[in-house]
């Protein structure tokens, strides 16, 4: 009996030729729902099918897909976010990167799981998406809007207010900024598409936005989801609070109090306690914000709005804390005011705050050196609260030194003398977000083995700061995998990982699997959903592991990571030495049923049924 | 012995204040410290600890930076000097 598919499901993938502006549809195949679920494991399908191994990034054959999850819609809080999958011009490996907003929810009710771009536009234009397929119109007089403005003029170009919900680039993804990613501003909330470049892949389309309008498709659970959503309510609303009153900034104090927030480039990993205060939640929420502000079916609203007179800020979206380290701590600049604006232009240039950040203080440490010096900037030095603001403002024009921080830190250091490797912060060319890579063993051994190098969205944190894996290396290495099929199973629910983690829990379990199987009507066990994680874990790998991406030797860790312990504060003497690695590297590549290069096995790729893929990878 | 307690986010509306350095006995444990504060503050009560008086979920406890689920969570003794930082639990942003 051929299997049919879920009614949750919308049931089309949207393929759009951007040099033609031709669209193709195609149906979802119910074995590749159950394969994969929806969100990154679509997405991650689509870029083993679609994208040749040897393609560059900025090729016409690479793809940017589009995707949203198989609860989205539904009564289910907070699985409504979307997610974009490429190759990344930062890793050259697979990507992906999700966002929330009010887009993702109207793109699901066009009945399209999938919308992938191919090719590139003759002019420069921007996508509308509507139930009924695609258009590709010009973007003419958009051409180095900042992304807010643009957001704001394709919505009035369409004329029908917020009912056009905008992804959109700012200059730096025309730019091709290597690490430009998509900002949506929606009439609820900020939603960015941050890490690995997106916006750099859009950019080099000829693309300045994606346009979605709702249409009339609405998921039907298979079972009582409703019921089943208002009982996790309570815990979701008890274990947020602090989300709901300060967001992700509320994060500052508490990790510098554990000596696991990394300052001065690194250099150590904590800050004066008076000065990692003037940058957090409860500064940012006492002196700036606003409002709260919120994605579609979210009552959590972790979204704030700030204000700041001064500098000509009204309405800004708050800081994340990755954005804090990123701007903040990394530089020892701890004026908030200067801060926020540095954050507001990245967010209206289109810049992701994380891999910008950690470019400028890996600068910063190489003009403290001696590695590079006034005549590359006068922006460098550590604490220059005002050259954060005009290197930002020059990264994303490619302007003077901003040319080379658009690069990332990884190519900059290749221009420079080799020492410059010593004060790399990242891997597999992605510099890392904020979770200590020396302070948490879980992070050490996930960092190295993500499929997005520098991501805290592969390995999760969350537990480690409960005391789980974070001083051992014993059983981290299962752990750190076992939390990758985790965040590869959320982002395949195109879930927020805030909600998850505190309303569901941060491993996969059987909430999970209760509320997979209300969903779609498939009766599946906890080891039935984490499966589907495990296996996108590994479309992924197949996909980086044919495009020479990953293996043992690309498996690391920089340099200071490796070889210098922190040096004072409650974290004083952690690090991972080269043999913990290695150590660890062997535990994990057995756990999963890679070889000893970090290759899935035959056995691994037929026991997880993903022999097709491995194919299409290949070819 | 002296003991400074450092207060952070929705504990810190709580008790109106960043830190505060206090007297405590000798061997007062960290169960010791969240129990004088719920005491203090009554909107703390049944926040800091559960009812078979364990630490909450809802709070995470360092001494002196480490995780108190490292020592001996709420038996940890506590020395002169010590700093407590008291927080709503840390996850991953
Ligand atoms: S918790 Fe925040 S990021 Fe997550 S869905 Fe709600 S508003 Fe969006």
């Amino acid at each position: 009996m051929s299997e049919t598919l879920p009614s949750v499901y919308g049931g089309e993938i949207l393929h759009v030729h951007l040099g033609t502006g031709d669209s193709e549809i195609e149906s979802i195949d119910p074995r590749d729902a159950r394969r994969f679920l929806g969100g990154n494991g679509f997405v991650a399908k689509q870029v083993a099918e679609h994208v040749p191994a040897d393609a560059d990034p900025f090729d016409p054959e690479n793809v940017l897909a589009l995707a949203v999850g198989p609860m989205n819609a539904t009564p289910f809080q907070s699985t409504s976010r979307g997610v974009v999958g490429f190759v990344s011009p930062m890793t050259n490996g697979f990507f992906d990167s999700t966002f929330g907003g009010t887009l993702p929810q109207a793109l699901k009710t066009t009945g399209f799981e999938v919308v992938v771009l191919h090719g590139t536009a003759e002019e420069h234009s921007y996508v509308l998406i509507d139930e009924d397929g695609a258009e590709v119109k010009s973007a003419d007089g958009l051409e180095g809007t900042e992304t807010y403005e643009t957001c704001q003029e394709i919505r009035e170009r369409e004329d029908v207010g917020y009912d056009t919900h905008v992804l959109a680039n700012g200059p730096a993804g025309e730019n091709q900024v290597r690490y430009a990613c998509l900002v949506h501003e929606s009439k609820m909330r900020e939603g960015v598409a941050g890490r690995g470049g997106a916006g750099a892949v859009l950019g080099s389309k000829n693309v300045k936005a994606i346009a979605v309008q709702g249409g009339d498709f609405q998921p039907e659970p298979a079972g009582d989801l409703q019921g089943r959503a208002v009982q996790q309510m309570g815990r979701l609303m008890d274990e947020t609070e602090m989300l709901q009153e300060y967001g992700t900034a509320g994060l500052v104090n508490p990790i510098n109090e554990m000596g696991k927030l990394g300052h001065r480039n690194m250099q150590t990993e904590q800050a004066d306690a008076e000065d990692a205060e003037a940058v957090s939640g409860e500064t940012l929420r006492e002196e700036y914000v606003t409002e709260d502000t919120t994605c579609s079916n979210c009552a959590v609203k972790c979204g704030k709005h700030v204000s700041v007179e001064a500098e000509g800020i009204t309405e800004g979206k708050i800081p994340e804390f990755e954005s804090l380290f990123g701007t903040a701590t990394l530089q020892e600049v701890y004026d908030p005011e200067r801060v926020i604006k540095a954050n507001d232009l990245c967010d209206r240039l289109g810049m992701d705050t994380i891999s910008w950040g950690v470019t400028v203080a890996f600068a910063r440490e190489c003009y403290e050196k001696g590695l590079l010096d006034d005549d590359d900037s006068p922006h460098l030095e550590f604490g220059d609260a005002d050259g954060l603001v005009e290197l930002a403002r020059q990264t994303a024009e490619r302007e003077d030194f901003g040319d080379d921080l658009a690069e990332g830190s990884f190519r900059l250091a290749e221009s420079l003398d080799d020492e410059a490797e010593r004060y790399l912060y990242g891997a597999k060319g992605l510099e890392f977000a904020a979770h200590s890579a020396r302070g948490l063993k879980g992070m050490s051994i996930g960092y190295a083995t993500a499929t997005r190098g520098g991501s805290h969205h592969d390995t999760r944190p969350t537990l480690q700061y409960d005391g789980n894996h974070d001083e051992t290396t014993e059983g981290t290495p299962e752990f750190a995998a076992r939390t990758q099929h985790f965040t590869a199973l959320g982002d395949s629910l195109t879930q927020c990982r805030f909600v998850s983690e505190a309303g569901w829990g941060a491993r996969v379990n059987e909430r999970y699997a209760e509320a997979i199987s209300l969903a779609t009507g498939w009766e599946l066990s906890t080891e039935d959903v984490e499966a589907i994680g495990e296996r996108i874990y590994n479309v992924e790998r197949l996909i980086n592991v044919a495009r020479g991406v990953a293996d043992r030797g690309t498996d690391t860790l920089p340099h200071r990571t490796m070889h210098e312990p922190i040096p004072d504060g409650p974290s004083e003497g952690m690090y991972c030495p080269p043999e913990e690695l290695e150590g660890m590297l062997d535990e994990y590549y057995e756990f999963r049923g890679w070889n000893d290069n970090g290759h899935p096995t035959t056995d691994t790729v037929d026991r997880l049924d993903l022999a097709d893929v491995a194919e299409s990878v290949a070819d | 012995m002296e003991l400074e307690l450092r207060y952070f986010a929705m504990v810190r509306e709580a008790v109106g204040e960043r830190t505060t350095t206090r007297e405590f006995d000798p061997e007062t444990t960290v169960r010791d410290v969240l129990a004088t504060l719920e005491n203090d503050h009554p909107d703390l009560e049944g926040t800091l600890l559960a009812d078979d008086g364990t630490i909450a979920r809802s709070v995470t406890v360092l001494r002196n930076g480490t995780n108190v689920t490292h020592l001996e969570r709420g038996a940890t003794e506590l020395a002169d000097g010590d700093t407590l930082s008291i927080t709503p639990p840390v996850t991953g942003g």
